[in-house]
């Protein structure tokens, strides 16, 4: 029996070995998501420290923050449906195998805390319908099914306090909607840094910057 | 024969002597019937009666001002009912004060406006009453008692009857775009608006207590029927500001505010009042700060646990409402050109908007009992649930959250250069080892 071709074992791989990991659509979605979240933090900052800075009115700052939110909400369903009505939702499944999971994602985690460092092999092959890492693949399904559709629906709730005045008060209060928002916030204000910072760990600083752009897989030091 | 000449000339004369005042008084006083032409023979004197408080109270009635009264139709009678023809004079019966007299002919009034007695009974003025405050308006304090003008010309030119108690009050309506208007002749920028006096939006005897503010939101709207409109163009969550900001914070730009967090009955949907059935939450009140010197966020929070009241199902919250701090302010208000129509008055930290918080429970009548509270209450994490239905973004923010943030910010900064610093440690390391 003859070993399958690269073509098989990775039907993402084009001739010039470079792997097809992020279609067009993602690659818009990702970018206009990115612009979208650094203007929601940004008006979100202004929002909430008009005493500490004032790059525009709040009056600006609360108009700009709802037409960014409801682009940044339209953004996300074409996001979900592009994954839901495509073979790449794969990256997106949960594994069912915990203790498999975690021990990739321990030895994912120690790559980035010494192995990315001695020039070990990365653990983890990518695939276009395997594309995330342990870790990374926890993150974004974390991200993209809980906290961001939380933001938007207590974004949502904020926007039209009136409206939502039934599910507000049945969660508690204005308040509570609120805290919950501008914890979010918060855990986006780190995400940004950390998300900005490990786009660096990439064979080259810059490569996963230009996977992002092109949508092909730069190729590893070790190919 | 002169003898029966002379006595017959003599009472003769005695009878018209004693008809002489009431032909006089017919004469210049057309309007005044005979009936009330003999009550006047007597009252238009300086008749005097000591009461047992000491006082001594004028009895007399100035003809002329009575001759415009509008109840000169229905005569004395028609109020003094206990004066009957054939019965004795009740001039000699005791009574106890001035006051006394009033409200024993409040209720003269009311046989016959029950309408307005029943509209009165409703007021916070019959609550007054009721408690016994002797300032309390009866009938006769606004109406006066034989003076009593009809309701087309009972035009309050200087402020009265409201302004021989609310000095103040008439002191800055009349200084406010209202009052100016009505000075002017109702004119506001050339047009002809009739601008509202006291009982526009008081009404005339249904007058409630200003805690009920809800209503007075509902009586401004009724004449700027726009208003509602205009602030959807600019302001977001229009519906949210008007519902917990009352209109006088911004369109009194000079008033002192405070944010009054009133207990409310989210079941019932109505403000929490004294009652029997509230004592529990009320003696939390009194106790848990009884140096009065305002609820912190603990002793709030404490004040909010188990608010259930005697078995029954109640959900109680603090209703948060940004509002003037005192009537006058009120009504110091201004034309819509100097309202406040920057958001960033009161949505940062430390807006003045904020300082003053109070938390209230409803008296029977709607009046408010208000306690002081620190206004720390408003942007601590202890309050998320206690006041949970108030909030302003950036000016009630709560301050922990802040430092949570700079956390974020200082974790997410160290992530890269602690990952670098690491990498940089890990590769020296292993190229000593190499050597």
């Amino acid at each position: 029996m003859s070993p399958p071709s690269a073509m098989e074992q990775n039907p993402g791989k084009a001739q010039d070995q470079k792997i097809y990991l992020h279609p067009l659509p993602v690659r818009i979605w990702h970018w206009v998501n990115a612009a979208g979240f650094l203007l929601l933090i940004l008006t979100g900052f202004q929002l909430r420290y008009v005493d500490l800075f004032s790059l525009m009115s709040f009056e600006t700052a609360v108009h700009l923050h709802n037409w960014i939110g409801f682009f940044v909400i339209a953004n996300w369903f074409l996001w979900f449906f592009y994954y839901l009505t495509s073979d790449k939702i794969t990256n997106y499944h949960p594994d069912l195998n915990a203790a498999s999971f975690f021990e990739r994602f321990f030895r994912q985690a120690q790559f980035y805390g010494q192995g990315i460092f001695m020039g070990q092999k990365r653990p983890h092959d990518v695939h276009p319908s395997n594309k995330f890492n342990p870790m990374q693949k926890l993150t974004y399904q974390f991200m993209m099914f809980i906290t961001v559709p939380i933001t938007f629906i207590s974004g949502l709730m904020m926007w039209d306090v009136e409206r939502f005045s039934a599910l507000i008060e049945l969660v508690g209060g204005i308040r509570v909607v609120n805290t919950v928002h501008v914890l979010m916030f918060i855990m986006f204000v780190m995400f940004m840094f950390v998300h900005a910072y490990m786009g660096m760990l990439g064979p080259k600083p810059s490569s996963h910057y230009k996977e992002m752009i092109t949508g092909y897989e730069e190729p590893h030091d070790e190919d | 024969m002169k003898t029966g000449l002379t006595l017959g000339s003599l009472l003769l004369a005695i009878a018209l002597l004693g008809m002489a005042p009431a032909a006089s008084l017919a004469d210049h006083h057309e309007e005044v019937t005979n009936p009330d032409l003999k009550c006047l023979k007597c009252h238009s004197r300086n008749l005097k009666k000591t009461l047992e408080d000491g006082e001594k109270m004028s009895l007399k009635i100035e003809v002329a001002d009575f001759e415009k009264s509008v109840h000169r139709v229905i005569g004395c009678t028609g109020c003094h009912r206990d004066i009957v023809k054939g019965e004795k004079h009740p001039s000699r019966e005791p009574i106890a004060s001035r006051r006394a007299y009033s409200l024993k002919h409040n209720q003269t009034c009311s046989q016959c406006h029950e309408d307005h007695d029943a509209d009165f009974e409703k007021s916070i003025h019959a609550s007054l009453v009721r408690d016994g405050n002797d300032e309390a308006p009866l009938c006769s304090d606004c109406h006066t008692s034989h003076k009593i003008q009809p309701r087309t010309d009972f035009e309050p030119v200087n402020g009265e009857p409201c302004s021989k108690c609310h000095v103040d009050i008439n002191e800055a309506y009349a200084q406010s775009v209202h009052g100016g208007a009505r000075s002017e002749g109702n004119q506001i920028r050339g047009k002809f608006i009739k601008a509202p006096y006291c009982s526009d939006c008081h009404e005339a005897h249904e007058v409630l207590a200003v805690s009920s503010a809800d209503y007075l939101v509902e009586t401004c709207m009724s004449c700027h029927e726009v208003a509602k409109l205009a602030h959807e163009q600019w302001l977001p969550n229009a519906a949210m500001h008007m519902k917990s900001v009352g209109c006088a914070v911004c369109h009194a730009p000079e008033a002192e505010l405070r944010v009054n967090l009133q207990l409310f009955d989210r079941i019932k949907q109505a403000p929490v009042r004294r009652s029997e059935e509230n004592i529990t939450l009320q003696n939390k009140l009194a106790e848990i700060d009884p140096n009065g010197n305002g609820l912190d966020p603990v002793e709030l929070w404490k004040m909010m646990l188990n608010t259930d009241e005697g078995g029954q199902p109640s959900d109680i919250k603090l209703r948060g409402r940004l509002e003037v701090a005192n009537g006058v302010d009120a009504h110091r208000l201004a034309d819509h050109s100097e309202a406040i129509r920057s958001c960033e008055s009161c949505h940062q930290a430390n807006a003045e908007a904020f300082q003053n918080v109070t938390v209230s429970i409803n008296r029977p009548d709607g009046r408010k009992e208000s306690y002081k509270a620190d206004s720390k209450v408003l942007s601590s994490p202890i309050s998320v649930d206690s006041i949970g239905g108030f909030y302003a973004p950036g000016g009630t923010r709560i301050r922990w959250l802040d430092a949570l943030l700079v956390l974020a910010i200082v974790g997410g900064l160290a992530v890269p250069v602690g990952h670098f610093a690491l990498g940089k440690y890990l590769r020296r390391k292993n190229g000593n080892k190499s050597k």
